[in-house]
């Protein structure tokens, strides 16, 4: 080559050596950065999880007490099954198993250790076997969130007594069932099959989980197929105007649009306008299609955009039709970047509260949903709500909840890659 | 070659050699077309191109370009990059149809009938005018699928067995089937280069088109591969119409019957290939066939 | 994968979504409005749907301004039944309900609500008067050498307000204006303490606006801090730094008592008993309001009013007041519990 580049072209020389090692150096600090960033943002991870493990996983496990109920024939004279005391029936069994308490405000605050819920239990037992009638039954009934806490080391029983939601006969009565072995704790199945309740030992999230189930079902079921058909044909379709450019600049825009605004206009629309049902899964389904949608649309774009051009002009040189080109050829190779963006979309849907404020889905809804306008939450809502409550016992439920909720996250993004994995084509 | 077109291009100013770059300007200021030199009308041609001008957007690509392409020939169109022959190429089947901006002007007909009437339907058009792309570009489906997908979307057949047949046919046809005829149900993107190229081949045969346009079909493949096409092409010619481009020249001598040589949107000349690399006309066509420029 | 089928699903959906518009009856009841009245609204309709045959009521925590303007929206099924307030409805928020057809409204007062100024139990409790705790949070505060004029809050520690109080830095966790409490705070607290000063007082007669800016503006500067309406995290605050003080509803302190203590105000401490009895001047009285025409369309509306003013549920050994709500005197109780049995409008 030309000459007068010999001068810089020496190779193993003194200056080329310390321009390499200087090369290579930056390139290391280059990576030490790297590896730091990530060591910072792996230990903030940890930090959530331990914190939130660490403060929750004892909401799975629930204090429960024994006690010798006397189903007496006497109480269920009446027909419906549902009038008798039941609560009568706990007090009875709480003061044979202390028969020295007497007196009237020993005897409330007796009765409080036991969870208001039990005589529910008991009602549901009768319901499902009359023939407990007339006899005598051990049996575990959920203890009071106070209890509960005490055994759980969450309440100090060294604080002065005034300060303590538990006196100290109960705390008596506690030891003695604890002596007796009529106290312990088992796995909290309430919380995994109950709706929510006031009383953080009877509040279970399985409403919140169908509430959300049944409102990211129509959200999937409408915003995938209408966001892959919008993606599909202004990928392939639409005419590049300044009509399909608005259209673009606002898909952007909705991407980026604070989630409380697809509230508000959901409350517009859907509630005021169409008349559907308040706080129903069927409305924040809605909502939460508008929200996903934009999302939607912008990954199968880019899912359609990275399929080769060689793969439409083989289509098209073979004389297949262009609706052919996409649904045989173009479709199927997007699929996989579609369903990342889908679910990835979902996933934000899932963990949102904010849409579902306006639309009423954040309220106290006991009953748990059977269909798409029933009444319900969602499980982002249930920890909001949760977060907000004052009994103490709803912390370690809210912790819980969160649990959940990101077990839920982890199989969806768990999902979008088996999905990517299955459908993607080999090359 | 490449390295003198690039150089050529950049327009050393001491390069002694023809100054390619001024010729650019030139063909620029001067808006009037280039005659063709030799004859582009054959007697009972295929397909006829009268006065063919593309442009893309206020760009034009090629202009007025009379030529025929004649039964059971091999037409190359060479010529250095940018000179407009892919252009023409992709007007035969109208796939330029699907560049957005993209406007052609004059009239091309096949077997007699214009293929740009408002009438004509490409679908069709493409079946009976194959392609065959620079890249190899089987679908990601198995061989069978591939070389199976025209006749089904065009309908040829229902019948498994009949449609087994037509794959099978292609592939001899191909030259291909000997060597994938166990494992038909593989993936069609497993195979080598030169076994895609010819894959795609099958694939356009399929559908028994009657001309074939091949672009660039061998630039990505390396000699014996090469060999192998120009093989194939020479035995496909007995059944169709073939239009190659290509940059290799020896390419264009070994495989075709007549050759037409462009320069900037024009077509500088055309004739039977012997004559145009023993006895070119044109000083372009000289210049370019003896490496002068790219 | 089947495009097909893909499309054929979104029709199905979107004629399922149609269909769904038709029907419109609901057999649940629908409540909104005050967070403060949340916790017990939602205790009685849990009670409620456990022992009756009617679905559990669905209660949206709103507050009170937002749950009115639901409740005021119309009559039919697509608003809600029941308002709950932490304050009494407002003669505007009357006008509305009743240009959109909400003419008969039947009013219950259901009980009192403490606001507390709490701090950590590990530093020492604190005697306050509500005049103090406006010149400790009010933006601007009277010039104590010009009589007449207001300046910037200059006071920094407690003891700069009086002597007797401990000498650390004013810092209080409140809430955002946005929350009823901090209205509740602002009304019973600043404007009463403002009141003391004389100047202030004729102002609210002369100049309305002056008197609202000087006793509901707080500080800016840094001693208040907006905690967000989550009042469980100022709690976790609080005990965080002892020195700092907490504004928040009774029933956190009652829940809390371990580890947090409320300030005497007014040399009254807040306990149950004191806010019962009507002398801890922090407390506010809490309602729910009833759509008449709702009543025999919506099945269990008169059951659920019926739960909510039991002695089982607001007496003063219900489970409302396990809940921290404050009961009404005896006679009070009974007089709105018969007001209610009769359907007495406003």
């Amino acid at each position: 080559m030309a000459t007068e580049n010999k001068q810089t072209m020496k190779p193993f020389s003194v200056h080329m050596n310390k321009d390499l090692q200087r090369r290579y150096r930056a390139e290391k600090r280059f990576q030490r950065c790297g590896i730091a960033a990530i060591a910072i943002a792996l230990s903030f991870l940890a930090l959530l999880f331990a914190s939130i493990i660490g403060s929750g996983y004892t909401a799975f496990r629930q204090t429960f007490i024994e006690l010798d109920v006397h189903f007496s024939e006497d109480l269920f004279k009446d027909e419906n099954l549902a009038a008798a005391d039941y609560a009568g029936l706990i007090k009875q069994a709480l003061r044979t198993a202390f028969p020295e308490v007497k007196e009237r405000r020993a005897l409330k605050s007796l009765y409080m250790l036991v969870s208001p819920g039990a005589a529910f239990s008991l009602q549901d037992m009768v319901k499902e076997d009359s023939r407990l009638i007339g006899s005598r039954q051990k049996i575990w009934v959920p203890a009071n969130d106070d209890v509960d806490m005490l055994i759980k080391g969450q309440m100090k029983a060294t604080e002065a007594e005034a300060d303590r939601r538990l006196k100290d006969d109960q705390l008596g009565w506690i030891g003695q069932l604890e002596k007796d072995g009529k106290l312990e704790t088992r796995f909290n199945t309430t919380f995994f099959t109950s709706g929510d309740s006031r009383e953080p030992e009877l509040a279970g999230i399985w409403g919140a989980v169908k509430g959300s189930f049944y409102s990211l079902l129509i959200t999937l079921l409408l915003s995938f197929p209408i966001g892959v058909a919008a993606a599909v044909y202004l990928e392939e379709f639409a005419p590049k105007n300044f009509w399909t450019d608005i259209i673009e600049v606002n898909i952007n825009n909705l991407a980026a649009v604070p989630s409380i605004i697809f509230g508000l206009l959901g409350l517009a629309i859907f509630i005021n306008f169409w008349g559907l049902p308040r706080s129903t899964p069927l409305v924040g389904g809605l909502v939460l299609t508008l929200m996903t949608l934009p999302v939607i649309i912008i990954a199968g774009r880019a899912s359609l955009k990275s399929v080769p051009p060689s793969i439409r002009e083989a289509a098209l040189g073979i004389g297949a039709s262009k609706m052919q080109m996409v649904t045989h050829h173009v479709l199927p190779l997007a699929m996989p970047g579609m369903l990342t963006g889908a679910i990835i979309g979902m996933a934000r849907a899932l963990g949102d509260t904010a849409p579902l404020l306006m639309i009423g889905m954040v309220a106290f809804i006991v009953d748990i949903p059977g269909g798409f306008t029933d009444s319900a939450t969602a499980l982002p809502v249930q920890i909001y709500l949760w977060a907000d409550s004052s009994e103490r016992a709803f912390t370690e439920k809210t912790s819980a909840a969160i649990m959940v909720l990101l077990a839920f996250l982890i199989c969806m993004n768990a999902a979008a890659v088996i999905m990517r994995k299955k459908f993607e084509t080999k090359w | 070659m490449e390295l003198t077109s690039q150089l050529a291009n950049q327009s050393f100013p001491t390069l002694p050699t023809y100054d390619f770059a001024a010729s650019l300007e030139q063909t620029e200021a001067q808006s009037a077309v280039r005659q063709t030199v030799g004859n582009p009308f054959l007697d009972n041609p295929r397909m006829t191109c009268r006065d063919v001008a593309v442009f893309y957007g206020e760009k034009q690509a090629i202009r007025h370009i009379n030529i025929d392409v004649g039964c059971n020939e091999v037409l190359a169109m060479i010529g250095p990059s940018g000179c407009g022959k892919s252009t023409l190429l992709r007007c035969l089947n109208r796939m330029n149809d699907t560049v957005p901006g993209c406007r052609v002007e004059g009239e091309i007909r096949l077997d007699g009938e214009n293929i740009y009437d408002p009438s004509v339907d490409v679908v069709p058009l493409r079946a009976r005018v194959g392609m065959v792309f620079q890249k190899p570009n089987p679908f990601p489906k198995s061989i069978f699928d591939n070389v199976a997908y025209g006749p089904k979307i065009h309908g040829f057949t229902t019948d498994k067995a009949e449609l087994a047949d037509i794959v099978e046919t292609s592939l001899i046809k191909a030259g291909l089937w000997e060597e994938v005829k166990d494992r038909l149900q593989e993936p069609g993107t497993g195979l080598s280069g030169g076994q895609q190229q010819r894959l795609c081949i099958a694939r356009a045969i399929a559908v028994s088109p009657e001309v074939i346009l091949m672009d660039e079909p061998c630039s990505a493949l390396d000699p014996i591969a090469t060999a192998k096409i120009e093989e194939l092409i020479a035995e496909l010619r007995e059944q169709f119409s073939i239009v190659i481009v290509t940059h290799a020249m020896q390419q264009a001598s070994r495989v075709s019957q007549r050759t037409a040589y462009f320069h900037l949107g024009d077509l500088i000349e055309v004739g039977p290939t012997e004559r145009i690399f023993t006895n070119p006309r044109h000083r372009l066509t000289e210049d370019y066939i003896t490496g002068r420029f790219g | 994968m089947n495009v097909k089928s893909l499309f054929l699903a979104s029709a199905l959906t979107m004629t399922l979504v149609s269909t769904g518009t038709a029907m419109a009856a609901r057999d649940a009841i629908s409540i909104v409005g005050s967070s403060t009245v949340y916790p017990f609204s939602t205790a009685v309709a849990e009670q409620f749907g456990k022992t009756s045959n009617f679905k559990t009521p669905k209660i949206e925590s709103t507050g009170t301004g937002g749950g009115f303007k639901l409740f005021c929206g119309g009559v039919g099924v697509s608003f809600p039944d029941i308002s709950n307030a932490s304050r009494a409805i407002k003669d505007s928020e009357k006008e509305t309900c009743t240009a959109n057809g909400v003419k008969d409204i039947v009013e219950v007062k259901i009980g009192y609500d403490g606001i507390v100024l709490a701090n950590a139990k590990t530093a020492a409790p604190m005697k306050l008067t509500r005049k103090e705790i406006y010149l400790a949070l009010a933006k601007e505060v009277p010039d104590a050498a010009h009589a007449g004029k207001f300046i910037a809050n200059p006071y920094k520690t407690w003891k700069d307000i009086n002597p007797e109080l401990p000498a650390t830095a004013i810092e209080v966790l409140g809430p955002p204006p946005t929350s009823g409490t901090r209205d509740a705070f602002v009304e019973m607290v600043m404007v009463a303490g403002a009141e003391k000063f004389d100047f202030i007082k004729a102002m609210s007669k002369s100049d309305k606006n002056a008197f609202k800016a000087a006793t509901e503006t707080l500080r800016e500067d840094g001693a208040y801090i907006e905690a967000g309406e989550n009042d469980n995290l100022i709690v976790q605050k609080l005990q965080a730094n002892p020195k700092a003080f907490g504004i928040f509803g009774f029933s956190f302190l009652d829940q809390n008592a371990d580890v947090v203590q409320g300030a005497v105000i007014e040399g009254e401490v807040p306990t149950f008993e004191a806010i019962s009895a009507g002398k801890y001047p922090v407390s506010r009285p809490l309602f729910f309001y009833v759509k008449k025409a709702h009543i025999d369309v919506i099945p269990g509306i008169k059951e659920f009013t019926a739960e909510f003013t039991s002695e089982k549920a607001w007496g003063p050994e219900g489970y409302l007041a396990d809940k921290g709500m404050i009961p009404m005197p005896d006679a009070e109780r009974k007089q709105v519990a018969a007001d209610v049995a009769s359907l007495k409008t406003m």
